[in-house]
């Protein structure tokens, strides 16, 4: 387990250099300029070369990717010439917005379609299963920013039960405003989630220990609960794992069209400038929270599944 | 479903939310409370984007003028309503005494928070002079700016090398002419340079109470402020960078002030959503047609006036600007001095003249290409001008860019594009003074904003005298001029200079704008 964990975190540190690497390069390769940017129509080529100065661009490229990666180590993501504040700074007060975005989404979207799923399986062919494969298949085809714009319209702009716009100040007043975003985000996980636990369960259903299980006379539903959802939802925590860096780009969409904060605007809008320390502070952050949730995931499984532990 | 739900409001969601939910959110205020609580005499306006800096010497955005105004003083500031002009803020007196000394004398009792005394006239030196000492992009606000003298505490002359103009509706007024407290700065920098987004004194009608990223900029009353009281106990500024955003967050009753876009106005106007006011304020932008005279395709005149002619700018406008907008004459916008009645081609163009200029140019299967930014309006434009050039026998290519790559594409530091930079969709901000929107033209700016590398010694000569001037009739007909030089060199087809409509809930508040409808939010009133 402990040499398992070890090689997780070589290879994370590994996946997030190389991403931040293939990042920097991509984004040096296209044309624009920060400065530019920044100062407008006002710029003249000396202003544009004290702001060239202040974020290091007038250095090689491999000259600032080694002042990068130095600072990193020493927990500093570097400045950002734009607010004149450090990186680290603006991502972390971003960052939460988007987690709990995420996380929310999530739990919403598996506390409705575990059981969903796993009733359908059990109801195979039902009434409630047939509406069910309909819906939940909607639900995945349906992009996530389109529900946004509509749940907005409806619940926001006619109704006008929640609020359209912003992330709310305290707990309470954040939950308010994670209601709609949380919805849009976490609606196509239903849906798949649903369809993946009914397909695994079915599969599951049908293994002689199972059988064994019916066979001794104990409850369907504890069957269900005890013997076959625990393998049947390892599928699902991989896939929950792998969902992070897919439910991080739906939340750009919804942090634009609710005009959240969060780090999926912040990146958008930093790229737009060319404000170099920003992107590389946010994939960061970002490649390395996908790390921790795979690698999460992958411990979870093993938790769940004594043959994947013995692999480890 | 609106029948059935039309008479269950926010407020009662969230009460019977707070009743059921309660319990899964813990003890405390109810759910509902925590809306309720922020309702009161609280002004909520929409922004355009959210605050980067709140030093009035490095400041890079709009929406920071309109904090800025709020939370500081400046001697003179702009009057509310439809015509440009200026009114005393913190100075008692001001009065230009010769071409280059303009003598101001402070109100007294203007307090900075936090412990920092009086404004005196030593502060508005300090204010000015660090533009120049700490190098800010923005001291050409400040044209010749010389010095700050001082005669007594509270009476300063501010000194030019040569008569500046503009100093009125430019320097003193926009954003770099705030007076901050030399003792809080000097606090808080060490060197007197740039704060960033934490203002070390206040001396405005609002403090800064509270800044959430993206989230909020809220403003409470100054409790040391001894001038009018102003009309909200609170103002809460929403970034909202997207327009459509901005008006849906309207439309749920989130906010009660917000701009709006153009291809929605005409919709708001017929159809007004309830206690809504609409108003259409000209905006200071121009936008238009550049053409690269360097280039070997443009290279003739006769192309280049080709083009202008074979450019209908009406259809430009209803296809990109939803027709909400009027035909620009030139950089400078209507209202402002030096402002055009009519540009030199109609702006409908000819055809048949644009063939006549082709012809006279012995130019057959012109090819061009025209850049853009990936924005549905400039790129509207650029295919709108593709379909119009084709009538005379011209095939455009489209180049649509992301900004920072477009906004590099003729600047000679950058690289060799800008020599294959031939037609461009362009669009500028400009300022009340029409010095700030003729000056990107003149001959010291080609290959940095002047793409078009349009040369003219008389239009640098009239740029010079005009900032002399202090005539507004004398000091127009230069401006009129130099616009007239830059059409015709052909360089230029002028489309429009925009337009800002802004919407507010009448039974919240009266709104106060500036001229170009820039929201001057101490100037509102509650209803």
């Amino acid at each position: 387990m402990w040499l398992y964990l070890l090689k997780r975190t070589v290879l994370a540190v590994a996946i997030v250099a190389i991403a931040v690497t293939l990042l920097f390069l991509m984004i040096h390769a296209v044309p624009g300029d920060p400065a530019i940017t920044l100062l407008g129509p006002r710029a003249s080529p000396e202003m544009i070369a004290q702001i060239h100065q202040q974020m290091g661009l007038d250095k090689p490229l491999a000259v600032q990717l080694a002042i990068f990666f130095g600072r990193v180590f020493h927990g500093d993501l570097g400045f950002d010439a734009f607010s004149q504040r450090p990186v680290r700074e603006i991502v972390l007060e971003q960052l939460p917005y988007t987690i709990e975005l995420i996380f929310v989404s999530i739990l919403w979207a598996v506390v409705i379609a575990v059981p969903l799923g796993c009733y359908s399986a059990i109801r195979r062919n039902s009434l409630v299963d047939q509406v069910a494969g309909v819906v939940t298949v909607a639900a995945i085809a349906i992009p996530s920013f389109v529900v946004a714009v509509y749940a907005l319209l409806i619940f926001a702009v006619t109704l006008r039960w929640l609020p359209a716009i912003g992330a709310g100040s305290g707990f309470r007043d954040g939950l308010i405003y994670l209601i709609l975003p949380a919805f849009a985000t976490g609606i196509g996980w239903v849906g798949y989630i649903s369809r993946l636990v009914r397909a695994s369960m079915l599969e599951v259903l049908g293994e002689n220990h199972v059988r064994m299980a019916r066979s001794f006379g104990i409850s369907e539903w504890r069957i269900v609960a005890r013997y076959a959802l625990p393998l049947a939802i390892l599928p699902t925590v991989t896939i929950l794992g792998v969902g992070i860096a897919w439910l991080l780009s739906s939340a750009v969409f919804i942090e634009v069209v609710f005009a959240r904060p969060g780090i999926g605007k912040l990146i958008v809008d930093a790229v737009n400038t060319r404000n170099y320390p920003i992107v590389m502070g946010v994939v960061l952050v970002t490649t390395f929270l996908i790390v921790v949730a795979t690698t999460l995931s992958d411990l979870v499984n093993a938790f769940l599944d004594p043959r994947t532990r013995e692999k480890l | 479903m609106k029948h059935i739900m039309g008479n269950v409001s926010r407020r009662s969601f969230l009460k019977t939310g707070a009743v059921l939910g309660g319990g899964v959110l813990g003890g405390g205020m109810p759910l509902s409370q925590v809306i309720w609580a922020a309702e009161g005499k609280v002004l909520r306006a929409c922004s355009d984007g959210d605050i980067t800096k709140l030093d009035p010497a490095f400041y890079n955005r709009q929406v920071e003028v309109d904090v800025m105004s709020c939370i500081y003083s400046k001697l003179i500031r702009y009057k509310p309503g439809s015509e440009w002009g200026w009114e005393l803020d913190a100075a008692e007196s001001i009065e230009q005494v010769d071409p280059t000394h303009i003598r101001f004398r402070l109100k007294k009792g203007i307090k900075f928070t936090g412990g920092h005394g009086e404004m005196a006239a030593k502060d508005v030196k300090f204010s000015i002079e660090r533009i120049f000492k700490h190098k800010s992009f923005l001291a050409p606000q400040w044209g010749s700016f010389d010095r700050v003298e001082l005669e007594d505490d509270y009476t300063g002359v501010i000194v030019f090398k040569t008569p500046f103009v503009p100093v009125w509706l430019l320097s003193l007024t926009d954003a770099t002419g705030h007076v901050l407290s030399e003792d809080a700065v000097m606090k808080a920098t060490k060197d007197g340079g740039d704060f960033g987004l934490k203002p070390p004194a206040f001396s405005g009608p609002y403090v800064l109470a509270d800044w959430k990223p993206n989230q909020y900029i809220l403003l409470t009353r100054n409790p040391e402020w001894a001038g009018p009281k102003p009309g909200f106990d609170e103002i809460r500024v929403v970034p909202v960078d997207d327009l459509k955003a901005r008006e849906r967050a309207y439309l749920a009753g989130d906010v009660d002030f917000t701009s709006i876009s153009l291809d929605s106005l005409a919709g708001f106007k017929s159809n007004p959503p309830a206690d809504t006011k609409v108003e259409e304020w000209p905006s200071l932008w121009y936008y238009w047609i550049g053409m690269n005279m360097d280039h070997p395709k443009l290279k003739d005149i006769n192309v280049r006036k080709a083009i202008q002619w074979a450019i209908n700018v009406p259809q430009i406008l209803d296809a990109a600007f939803a027709g909400q907008v009027n035909v620009a004459t030139g950089t400078i916008a209507p209202g402002l001095v030096g402002h055009r009645a009519k540009a030199l081609v109609p702006p409908e163009g000819d055809l048949a003249k644009a063939k006549e200029f082709l012809e006279k140019a012995g130019v057959n299967n012109l090819t061009v290409s025209i850049d853009c930014t990936s924005d549905s309006l400039n790129s509207t434009i650029a295919q709108t001008v593709q379909a119009q050039l084709s009538q005379i026998g011209i095939s455009v290519e489209v180049n649509i860019r992301d900004n920072s790559s477009f906004w590099t594409l003729g600047m000679e530091s950058e690289g060799e594009r800008w020599k294959d930079l031939q037609l461009i969709v362009n669009g500028f901000i400009g300022l009340p003074d029409p010095n700030y929107n003729t000056n990107p033209f003149l001959q010291n700016q080609i290959g940095i904003w002047n793409w078009e590398r349009f040369r003219s010694a008389r239009y640098d000569e009239l740029a010079a005298k005009a900032n002399t001037i202090d005539d507004p009739d004398a000091r127009g007909k230069l401006y009129q001029e130099m616009q007239d030089l830059m059409e015709d060199s052909g360089c230029y087809r002028f489309l429009t200079n925009g337009a800002n409509p802004v919407i507010y809930r009448t039974t919240k508040t009266l709104a106060s704008t500036r001229p170009d409808g820039a929201p001057l939010f101490y100037d509102f009133q509650p209803v």
